[in-house]
């Protein structure tokens, strides 16, 4: 079962940069677990509708990144990396989210205690945004 | 001459001319130097120099009379320059034969065809003039394009005249592939359908496709290339990631009591303001242009990536302040 990838073209994100994305999220979530092989650059390109330029363009940098590797000739797959990397990783990401809520907090004029308090109480009690969720 | 002009550049069977044409760039399958294009009082192309690089999607960008047809028709080598060489595929566009023409694939606007013909009978003739004509391919797409093949092309509906030009132009597998608006008059589904087609092209040929579209949207998937022109010139020739990766549009918001200053930063492309915000469109490539601007100025800043659709009319707006560095 490939997993899941939505590439919004409209968005104003290079593809390439929203498909990097999305793979290291997976990586980062265990989806896609170490040594897992990713789908080919002309499957890929065929289910998402995308260049194959595209996708070979962010494999590339996942491998420059040391994210993906290269195996046995042209199969890539998740390169099992140390615990310590895989954590930066995923600190990495939240921060990425974390900095749009702060720069939000400053606009609306929310102190740091509030916007602190308010972080602590959902993570406590996450409220899903989405009407269709349980 | 040939009664249909669409295949009035139709390859002949003559040996190709042994006349040594200047080596273009090997990565480059267009280029153009210095190309002028004039009809009469008209100019359409004012001096023109361009490469287009090999194995892209090149998105031809631009408003009604901006140039695209007339360039893409000088690509074909169907028009000749008024002043300035082209070469395509190698070949300078004046001298081009069968070895470049069978290699070359062109959908017009408004293809003309032998309208007395079936559409079988169309591509049957067609087919007669290219020795790699797939017609295994041609089967495919004819179904999947939903084409008639057996109504006459003089009965056809504008979008079935456009698939058909686009059958014409694919099934001999070109290296270089124009398209010159190929969706205006096609449905949603059809449209979706033929991205898929060009895509296919691309990973099995590797061919090059320039394709000249209003619908930004729609091309936006593929494209990988854009080149725009404006009143006949080229204002801007890049990947579409770094055009999306320089424009973006930055919410500032004052963070004291202070009404927001007035910036004057250069890579400022537009701006809206009031006391308290201001929302300026920018094109930098520097990756921490935004934490830069919020230190400086004391602001917080939220920034959003811009759409093709949205950029467009930024390209086409001659402000010195967007010029590429």
């Amino acid at each position: 079962m490939p997993p899941l990838l939505v590439i919004n073209p409209h968005n104003g994100v290079p593809a390439y940069r929203q498909l990097m994305d999305q793979l290291k999220l997976q990586i980062a979530t265990g989806v896609l677990p170490a040594g897992a092989e990713l789908a080919s650059t002309r499957a890929l390109s065929t289910e998402l509708t995308l260049n194959p330029m595209t996708i070979s363009k962010a494999y590339n940098l996942l491998e420059r990144e040391g994210v993906l590797e290269r195996r046995r000739g042209q199969t890539l797959v998740v390169r099992d990396r140390p615990r310590a990397a895989v954590a930066t990783d995923k600190l990495a990401h939240l921060r990425e989210h974390l900095a749009a809520a702060a720069t939000m907090a400053t606009q609306l004029g929310i102190s740091r205690p509030q916007a602190l308090k308010l972080f602590r109480e959902t993570l406590a009690a996450p409220t899903p945004k989405t009407p269709s969720s349980p | 001459m040939s009664i249909f002009s669409s295949f009035a550049r139709a390859p002949s069977e003559s040996p190709a001319p042994t006349i040594a044409t200047p080596p273009a760039c090997a990565a480059s399958v267009f280029t153009a130097n210095r190309v002028m294009k004039i009809y009469g009082e008209h100019i359409a192309l004012a001096g023109i120099t361009l490469s287009i690089p090999a194995g892209h999607v090149v998105g031809l960008l631009g408003r009604n009379g901006a140039g695209k047809s007339t360039l893409l028709q000088i690509a074909a080598g169907l028009v000749l320059p008024t002043y300035g060489t082209c070469h395509t595929l190698g070949c300078r566009t004046d001298l081009l034969d069968s070895p470049e023409l069978t290699r070359l694939g062109f959908v017009m606007q408004e293809g003309k065809f032998i309208e007395w013909m079936t559409v079988a009978q169309h591509l049957a003739f067609t087919a007669s003039f290219y020795p790699r004509w797939d017609h295994d391919l041609q089967r495919r797409l004819a179904t999947q394009l939903e084409v008639p093949i057996a109504r006459k092309i003089a009965e056809l509906s504008p979008g079935d005249r456009q698939k058909v030009g686009i059958l014409l132009g694919v099934c001999h597998r070109p290296a270089l592939l124009l398209l010159d608006e190929p969706m205006s008059a096609l449905d949603p589904i059809v449209r979706r359908r033929l991205l898929d087609v060009l895509l296919e092209r691309l990973r099995d040929d590797a061919c090059t496709i320039v394709i000249s579209s209003h619908l930004l949207n729609d091309v936006e998937k593929i494209v990988d290339w854009i080149i725009a022109l404006d009143a006949g010139r080229v204002v801007e020739n890049s990947s579409l990631d770094d055009l999306q990766e320089s424009f973006a549009e930055w919410t500032v918001t004052a963070t004291d009591a202070a009404p927001l200053a007035t910036f004057t930063e250069p890579f400022i492309v537009a701006q809206q303001r009031t006391d308290r915000q201001a929302r300026l469109t920018v094109r930098t490539s520097a990756p921490d242009a935004a934490e830069a601007f919020a230190t400086t100025h004391g602001v917080g800043v939220q920034t959003r990536r811009l759409s093709l659709d949205e950029m467009f009319p930024l390209l086409l707006a001659a402000q010195p302040a967007i010029s590429a560095p």
